[in-house]
C-alpha cells in the first residue's frame, strides 16, 4: 500500500516536471522579451530573439522623435531629439537593473523578466 | 481513498506555490519629480498599495516641486516667507539639520547655482562666467533660511531645491504606505533611489547593483539588502558636455560649479531614506577623506560604496557581509 503512495507521488512529480518543460520548451525565454513602454504604457513587447535583419520603431514625444533600432538579441535607441539624449549615449540595452529611459519624453525600454541579474539598481534611471 | 488524498494534498500544494508567487504581484511605472519611478510588491494588498504610493508621490512632487508654480517651493521662492505645510517644514528643517551635518555639503540653497548651469528643464546648459558664479554665491548657504515656528522665510535673493533629498523622503512614505497595507516584500526604484522593504517572497534579501558610473549599462558590485534604502549620486547620471569637458549636475555650494572632490560615484545604504539621499550628495561634494571622519562619527547610521576618480573601490566595514563584486576594494574602518 505504502508502496503505492510512493509511486502515484513519484509519477504526479515526473508529469508536473514534464508538463513544466514541455511549457518552456514551447515558449521563448523570457530573458530576451523586452518591455516599450511610453507614459508608463506598453507600446509593444518585442522578442530580441526572434528578430531577424535590423528593424526600426518610431515614437514621438514632447521633445521630438525617438528612433529604436532593433536586431538579433540587441537593441538600442538609435537617436533621439531630446536635449541631453541620455538614452542614446546609454548603448545597448544589457541588464534588467538598467533600462534605457528617455526622461523627456518619457519612454522606457526594459528587459520584461530577466532571471539572474540584480533586483534593482541603485543610481540607474529605474 | 488514501492515496487520492494525498495526491489531492500535493497538487492544492502546487496550486497554492504558483499563486503566491504569480498573482499576488503588482508593478507599476510612473514619472514624477522630473524621473522615472517603478514600485513592485508581492502580497494581498499590492495593487491597492502601490497605487496609493503613485498618488502620494505625485501629491508630494506637487509640495517639493520648485518648477511647478503651485508648488510651496516654488511659492516660497517666489514669496520669500510662506507658513508651509508640515511635511515641507519638516524636510527644510531636516536638509538643515544635515547641512550642518555635514559641514555645508549638503545644501538645498543651490538653486540659483543650478539655474545658472542650466540644469532645470527648459533652460539650456551652460557654463556661466566667473563673474556670474560670484554674483549668486554669496545667497547660497543654510544660514540664509530661517525658521520661526511655522514660518519659513529666506533671504531676498535665496531660493530653495529640494530635489537632492525630495525622493529620499517620498521612499520613506512609499516604504510606511506598504507597511500600512501589511506588505512584507517589495522593491521600490524612485529614479534610481532604491529601497527594499523586507525580503524577497522567498526570504532571501533583495539584490541592488551599483551602476558602473563609466558605462551605465554595466555594474561594479551587488549589495543584498533587507528593510534599506540604497541611493547612489553620481556624475554621469545627468551632465552635459561643452568643448569635451564635461560638467555634471551636482554642484558644489562652495565653489558654485559642479563638484570635483575626486569621487565619481557615491552609493549610500541606510535604513533612513531621506538621510541616505541626502549624504549621497554630500559625500559626492566632501570627497573621500572628509567622508571617511564623517562615517568614523556616524557608523550606525549609514553604509557606503565610493568609486574614486581613478576607480578605485571603497566600501566602508559595515557593508563588508553585504556587498560582493569582481573588483578589488578597499574597507575604510570606524
Amino acid at each position: 500500500m505504502k508502496n503505492r503512495i510512493w509511486i502515484i507521488i513519484f509519477s504526479v512529480t515526473v508529469l508536473v516536471c514534464t508538463a513544466v518543460w514541455i511549457g518552456l520548451s514551447f515558449f521563448p525565454s523570457p530573458s530576451k522579451i523586452v518591455g516599450i513602454y511610453q507614459n508608463g504604457s506598453l507600446v509593444e513587447k518585442v522578442d530580441l530573439t526572434a528578430q531577424t535583419g535590423e528593424r526600426s520603431i518610431e515614437l514621438n514625444g514632447d521633445y521630438g522623435k525617438n528612433i529604436i533600432s532593433v536586431t538579433h538579441g540587441r537593441i538600442e535607441m538609435k537617436s533621439a531629439d531630446c536635449p541631453d539624449k541620455l538614452c542614446v549615449k546609454h548603448g545597448e540595452l544589457k541588464s534588467a537593473g538598467s533600462p534605457i529611459v528617455c526622461l523627456p519624453n518619457r519612454i522606457v525600454i526594459k528587459f520584461e523578466n530577466q532571471s539572474g541579474s540584480a533586483d534593482a539598481e541603485a543610481g540607474a534611471l529605474l | 481513498m488514501k492515496s487520492l488524498r494525498i495526491i489531492c494534498a500535493f497538487l492544492l500544494l502546487i496550486a497554492v506555490f504558483c499563486s503566491c508567487s504569480l498573482d499576488s504581484k503588482y508593478s507599476s511605472e510612473f514619472f514624477a519629480m522630473d524621473t522615472v519611478m517603478s514600485v513592485t510588491a508581492c502580497g494581498k494588498q499590492s495593487e491597492t498599495a502601490v497605487n496609493a504610493i503613485a498618488d502620494e508621490i505625485n501629491r508630494l512632487d506637487r509640495l517639493f516641486s520648485v518648477q511647478n508654480k503651485n508648488s510651496e517651493i516654488f511659492r516660497l521662492n517666489s514669496e520669500k516667507q510662506l507658513n508651509p505645510s508640515d511635511e515641507t517644514l519638516e524636510l527644510i528643517t531636516r536638509s538643515i539639520e544635515i547641512s550642518s551635518m555635514t559641514d555645508g555639503a549638503f545644501d538645498i540653497t543651490t538653486e540659483p547655482l543650478s539655474r545658472i548651469w542650466g540644469f532645470y528643464s527648459g533652460l539650456e546648459n551652460r557654463v556661466p562666467s566667473e563673474k556670474e558664479i560670484k554674483a549668486v554665491l554669496p545667497s547660497v548657504g543654510a544660514e540664509h533660511i530661517k525658521i520661526d515656528g511655522s514660518t519659513v522665510s529666506l533671504d531676498k535673493s535665496t531660493s530653495l531645491d529640494l530635489g537632492a533629498i525630495a525622493k529620499g523622503y517620498s521612499s520613506g512614505r512609499a516604504a510606511k504606505i506598504l507597511e500600512e497595507n501589511g506588505i512584507s516584500s517589495a522593491l521600490i526604484s524612485l529614479g534610481g533611489n532604491v529601497r527594499a522593504v523586507g525580503t524577497k517572497p522567498d526570504g532571501s534579501p533583495w539584490s541592488v547593483a551599483v551602476t558602473d558610473p563609466d558605462n551605465s549599462s554595466e555594474q561594479i558590485g551587488v549589495l543584498s539588502v533587507k528593510d534599506r534604502a540604497v541611493v547612489t549620486s553620481g556624475g554621469y547620471q545627468r551632465y552635459f558636455e561643452t568643448n569635451g569637458k564635461r560638467y555634471h549636475h551636482i554642484i558644489d555650494a562652495e565653489t558654485g560649479c559642479p563638484a570635483q572632490s575626486g569621487l565619481k560615484s557615491v552609493t549610500i545604504v541606510s535604513q533612513d531614506d531621506t538621510l541616505a539621499d541626502a549624504l549621497s550628495t554630500a559625500i559626492f561634494v566632501m570627497g573621500l577623506q572628509k567622508a571617511e571622519t564623517l562615517y568614523n562619527d556616524n557608523n550606525d547610521l549609514f553604509g557606503a560604496v565610493l568609486i574614486t576618480d581613478s576607480n578605485e573601490i571603497y566600501i566602508t566595514e559595515n557593508l563588508k557581509d553585504s556587498f560582493s563584486s569582481y573588483h578589488s576594494y578597499e574597507v575604510i574602518k570606524a
